[in-house]
């Protein structure tokens, strides 16, 4: 996961099996990932999860952007998207239907971010 | 007021926690990765990122996949509003081979920066002519480097043919103030118009 891995790139094969692209529905980069939890607890985990489906399961009991599990993990948007749909393919997690920003930012929203982006 | 926020009780579910996307577009050198790094709470993440070419063996699973990918870099970083609002900043590659790419970062953006070096202006008119025809809203924002010729907002909006709405203005992508700045216009330009002034 580090710059002096041997092989980065073939790992990071080995991860997706070379898959560019997720299973099932496409989502964004931003979308939010949510572990499934119900009032069982969390479904189990099926055999064949690589440590990095577990990481990103793990921070995603927190509802959290794709784009941060990515940064969490230190590999690339792209395999990290393919990991996330292997878990959303295993019922492990649920994933957001992209939204338009225009369609989803509501005048309290707005001014969070604006206050939110002064104070910084 | 009656936001959301102010009933904490049901903030789980009127509050869903929400990734805001904003991109930031412009030449090659002009400061988009350093633009990025100023504002961004986390160490921008530089992803080499593999992609499938458009329409080339997308879903091809047969394991001859590695002739039809590509790589391109992609630098993002985060702004935290509050737990569940946050501001992602997306870099997007200059390179017109990898219009597909802004495609897809550009999907529900609530707009986009465009960073333009007044030495060689004409380096972001792609990146303007695409967000104009995308509909996208955009600034455009002259980065100012030492020594370059201070131009005015009117000459360079001049210069871009730029229909007089989108706002154009002076930064300097090292100054943390300078890129709030920037961006509070262009959340303001981008969604504000639909709510009070304030
Ligand atoms: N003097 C000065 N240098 C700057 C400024 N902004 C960026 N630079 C420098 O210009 C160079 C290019 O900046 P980057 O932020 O890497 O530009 P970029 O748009 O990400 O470049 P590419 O990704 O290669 O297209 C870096 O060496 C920066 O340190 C500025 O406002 N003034
Ligand atoms: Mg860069």
């Amino acid at each position: 996961m580090t710059g002096d891995d041997p092989g980065p790139l073939i790992r990071l094969y080995g991860l997706t099996g070379g898959r560019a692209r997720p299973a099932g529905e496409s989502f964004d980069l931003v979308a939010i990932v949510t572990a499934v939890v119900t009032a069982a607890g969390a479904p189990a985990e099926p055999a064949g999860l690589v440590p990095e489906h577990l990481a990103a399961l793990a921070l995603c009991r927190r509802p959290t952007p794709v784009a941060d599990v990515a940064a969490y993990l230190g590999l690339p948007l792209n395999v990290t998207r393919v990991l996330l749909g292997d878990l959303r393919r295993e019922g492990l997690v649920t994933i957001d239907r992209p939204r338009p920003a225009a369609q989803t930012i509501d005048e309290g929203i707005y001014r969070e971010v604006l206050h939110g982006l002064r104070r910084l | 007021m009656d936001y959301a926020g102010s009933e904490p009780a049901s903030a789980a579910v009127a509050d869903p926690a929400m990734a805001i996307k904003i991109l930031v577009a412009g030449g090659f050198g002009v400061g988009k990765t350093t633009m990025v790094g100023t504002i961004s709470e986390i160490r921008p993440l530089h992803t080499e990122e593999v992609l499938s070419e458009r329409g080339v063996g997308v879903d091809d699973v047969s394991g001859v996949e590695a002739k039809t990918t590509t790589t391109v870099a992609l630098d993002f970083g985060r702004i935290t509003i509050r737990e569940g609002l946050w501001l992602y900043l997306f870099g997007t590659p200059g390179q017109d081979r990898f219009w597909f790419m802004w495609d897809e970062l550009a999907q529900g953006a609530l707009g986009a920066v465009v960073l333009a070096d007044t030495r060689r202006l004409q380096d972001c008119f792609p990146a303007v002519d695409y967000f104009e025809q995308l509909g996208l809203p955009f600034v455009v924002a002259v980065n100012c480097f030492d020594g370059a010729r201070r131009h005015d907002p009117v000459t360079v909006r001049r210069a871009l043919g730029l229909d007089g709405v989108a706002p154009i203005l002076l930064c300097d992508v090292r100054e943390r103030d300078s890129v709030k700045e920037v961006l509070t216009s262009l959340v303001t330009y981008s969604v504000g118009g639909a709510f009070p002034a304030g």
